[in-house]
């Protein structure tokens, strides 16, 4: 079911009593610029601290597991020229409970506790918290250093970097750059909070064992404006260079990470969509996959390789962990594998099991609250929207030239390989 | 025949059987689910490294990595790996290995049939040659190898290598580049045909299924093949490590932005069989939820000082021998997050009546979150646990917190922490 709540603000509800909980996500919706990251991502860690109600976390937290440990935080996403600040709530459905005595059921608690986390922070004095802004901005700017201890997201990162080199809101991560980060001042959030509010597109989603009356009803009591949405293509176009970037670094790591960045200038509203996700799960994407066969099964060089197919910025990427000295090795058997489809050169009994896994993927995806909702930012950002039969006789409809005709679209942009040096061989 | 356990309030009920090969089975369907999630499960993990194989009169201590090893290679076949098999009709398969079990998994939305057959097939038809052994050695090698780069895992075996020096435990799950080296086609024969008769094992099928119908096509499956009678297994009882020989504290330098600390806490005390294990096991769950989960005042304190961060958290695990609780994360002052939650620890009795208050929130906070779980075919399934409590599910667990009391938890926090020993374990920069 599908609503108009106010200009530019909507309501998708799934009312389905498959779960035991009821799920909630607030979307809000700006364009992606490179200033706006790094303040968007540092806002969405203050908003998720407290509110004026709950001053501390613990307060917050306890507000949480006095509902039945309801789970709630707030994420930021990056989706093609989209930013997006995600809020997330889910609540047991009190009907399973042995025993509850509260005067609101659960539902409603969890969309006021929504409500109070953005409309009614912790403002002292019409400022955000000087004590929770210092801490939360120091919060963030360890985040983001930790995250580079993970070996295979640091050399994504770098990937991603030399693949937008001079495209700066593509090049950074979601979370923002510390530089910025550390700039940063109270009055500027509360900025980015004043602006998210009145201008971001907003897309409500509830999943669960409730009607519509309630959750409009819940919804009614936000301080909600119109806006205006340029509804402009969330799809971000590039041109791709002539020749390929490559970077290395080292560091002590004992196994090399060698990442890979193709574009792939299929987008989600082009007719070769269906094909490029099945060549994505032909090429790498599955375990059944080219890359997995041959670089991990038959030749042994690789515990991982694997890729990924993002169709709002028109990329796949080639993530794998193997020893530095056969980087050649590896980045030749990957080419070899692109090519080979390029030629056409894929079987019909692996079209048909990638197929088939792409299928049961789509469908175990209805069984997951969590999933349900993302998708239907995906239909509202795109106005895509698609009954599971089309989706299935589109996939069913796929052949192999199809797939090679998407494969011959596909070129290589930039390397990257995180390694330990010559001596990393045990 | 299937034995029908309902749970009438959260609309679901739990079939179980024991078939006559040994084999237990429980079915749990999902009404409106589209996916069926299957594991099927041997009692055989990392650290059952020695032992008398079958047919065998003297006890052989096997290389480690060898469950993990194992686990690896009966996905090949002579002629086919069983990965495509499943392929075919788009189901993912997995397996892990785990201390002390070791599980071979696949989901699928269509075909169920086909596919518990495939799983059945491949996990009773071992096929192990030299050839196949050796070429594994390289993927595994690999796999040791990543994990060598991931400071989060090193700090988390650092810690239970202090706490279990003597103990296989301490060892890394899948071996290293050297033992892994040394395993041959016989070791793998050896240790499957111990310990994978049906009667050491379990298959749990979750999710869109009928289930006498289901049981059917299971029972059609192992009435086609023959099994040697049971016979019971004989593990090596492990060295103990004595309380006094536990290493107090390391200090390792990595390559890390932050320093990292894990904090280990080893039970010397029994672990009460059956299901009273299972509420052991949620009362010291509850009780570190009360003297560390965010709505602590604990937590506050620390996160205000500094000591802790959002990177910080805890658990407590019981396995086949062995129960030890942890508490990890990152940190810029290593020296006050060890010595501010040792004090609390220390003082654990005087700090739970303390929190006493905050029992009913913990309480609600767990009950919520396994109802919760119900959502998940994989949580149902994975809670299964085997021979550990008696083949406990979720919905023993839920029935469990419900009934449980602070008193229940303050006895079981005496009984734990009166006879246990820390250690800690830090990587710096």
């Amino acid at each position: 079911m599908h609503f108009r709540i106010r200009d530019g603000v909507t309501l998708d509800l799934l009312p389905t009593k498959q779960f035991k909980t009821i799920g909630i996500k607030v979307d809000f919706v700006a364009p992606l610029t490179a200033t706006a990251i790094t303040a968007r991502a540092l806002l969405a860690q203050v908003l998720e601290t407290s509110t004026a109600a709950y001053p501390t976390q613990t307060a917050l937290a306890r507000k949480l597991s006095q509902m039945y440990g309801a789970s709630f935080g707030i994420s930021v996403v990056k989706l093609g020229t989209k930013h997006v600040i995600r809020l997330t709530c889910s609540v047991v459905d009190e009907q399973y409970l042995n025993q509850f005595a509260d005067q609101t059921p659960l539902f409603e608690q969890g969309m006021a506790l929504l409500k109070a986390v953005l409309f009614e922070p912790l403002l002292p004095n019409g400022q955000f918290d000087p004590t929770t802004f210092t801490q939360q901005r120091q919060n963030l700017l360890t985040a983001i250093k930790s995250l580079d201890d993970d070996k295979q997201y640091l050399a994504n990162r770098r990937l991603q970097e030399l693949l937008f080199t001079g495209q700066p809101a593509q090049a950074m991560s979601a979370l923002g750059d510390t530089t910025t980060l550390g700039e940063l001042s109270s009055a500027d959030i509360l900025g980015t909070y004043h602006d998210m509010l009145a201008n971001d597109a907003i897309h409500v989603a509830v999943v669960g064992d409730v009607t519509a009356e309630r959750v409009q009803e819940a919804l009614t009591t936000w301080p909600l404006t119109d806006r205006t949405i340029t509804d402009d293509s969330p799809y971000y176009r590039w041109n791709k260079r002539d020749e390929v970037q490559s970077g290395d670094d080292l560091a002590p790591v004992v196994q090399a990470k060698l990442n890979l960045a193709y574009q792939l200038p299929i987008y989600r509203d082009d007719v070769d969509f269906m094909a490029a996700v099945v060549f994505n799960a032909a090429f790498g994407g599955t375990p059944l996959s080219l890359l997995f066969t041959n670089v991990r099964e038959k030749a042994s060089l690789a515990y991982y390789a694997s890729s990924s197919y993002n169709p709002f910025t028109g990329t796949m990427g080639v993530q794998s962990g193997i020893q530095a000295q056969n980087q050649d090795r590896v980045i030749a058997i990957i080419g070899e594998q692109l090519a080979a489809v390029q030629r056409g050169e894929l079987s019909e009994s692996l079209l048909a099991e990638v197929k088939a896994s792409l299928l049961n993927a789509r469908l175990a995806g209805l069984d997951s609250p969590q999933r349900k909702l993302v998708g239907l930012l995906n239909s509202e950002l795109t106005h895509l929207t698609e009954p599971l039969k089309t989706w299935q006789e589109k996939l069913a409809a796929v052949t192999v030239a199809d797939v090679q005709r998407v494969a011959q679209q596909v070129t290589l942009q930039a390397t990257y390989c995180l390694h330990g040096g010559d001596q990393d061989a045990e | 025949m299937l034995n029908k356990q309902a749970h009438d309030r959260l609309g679901e009920n739990v079939y179980q059987t024991t078939l006559a090969n040994g084999l237990k089975v429980i079915l749990v369907p999902k009404v409106g689910f589209h996916k069926t999630f299957a594991v099927m499960t041997t009692d055989y993990g990392s650290t059952d490294n020695e032992f008398v194989p079958r047919g065998q009169q003297k006890p052989v201590r096997f290389p480690d990595g060898i469950a993990h090893f194992l686990e690896h290679k009966l996905f090949e076949k002579k002629d086919h790996d069983a990965f495509d098999l499943f392929g075919q009709y788009g189901a993912s398969a997995n397996a892990f290995t785990s201390f002390t079990q070791t599980s071979y998994l696949f989901a699928t939305t269509s075909h169920l049939r086909e596919n518990l057959d495939i799983l059945l097939d491949f996990v009773q038809d071992p096929y192990f040659t030299a050839q196949t052994v050796n070429k594994e050695k390289g993927i595994i090698g690999q796999e040791i190898q990543m994990y060598d780069d991931d400071p989060g895992w090193q700090s988390y075996f650092g810690m239970i290598g202090q706490l279990y020096p003597r103990e296989p435990l301490h060892i890394d799950i899948a071996g290293t580049v050297d033992s892994i080296d040394k395993i041959t086609a016989d070791d793998l024969y050896a240790a499957y045909n111990t310990f994978y008769h049906p009667s050491n094992m379990s298959l749990v099928v979750v999710g869109q299924l009928e289930p006498e119908e289901t049981l059917s096509w299971i029972t059609a499956n192992q009435a086609g093949k023959t099994f040697a009678p049971a016979e019971p297994i004989q593990r090596i009882p492990s060295a103990q490590t004595p309380a006094t020989e536990i290493v107090p504290t390391t200090t390792r330098h990595l390559t890390v932005n932050r320093p990292k600390v894990s904090i280990g806490l080893r039970g010397y005390d029994q672990v009460p069989a059956g299901k009273a294990g299972l509420a052991y096991s949620d009362a010291i769950s509850l009780a570190m939820d009360l003297l560390f989960n965010d709505s602590s005042d604990n937590y506050l304190r620390l996160y205000d000082a500094n000591v802790i961060d959002d990177s910080f958290g805890y658990d407590f695990q019981v396995q086949r021998g062995a129960h030890f609780g942890q508490l990890a994360g990152d940190t810029d002052q290593p020296e006050s997050f060890v010595s501010e939650l040792t004090a609390i620890l220390n003082d654990g009795p005087a700090q739970l009546l303390a929190a006493r208050e905050q029992f009913d929130l913990v309480k609600r906070e767990a009950i919520g979150r396994t109802i919760g779980a119900i959502n998940s075919v994989e949580a149902i399934a994975n809670q299964y646990d085997g021979s550990l409590f008696g083949g406990t599910t979720l919905f023993d667990e839920l029935a469990v917190l419900e009934a449980m009391t602070f008193a229940d938890v303050q006895a079981a926090w005496a009984q734990f922490s009166d006879a246990s020993r820390q250690t800690v374990y830090t990587i710096l920069p």
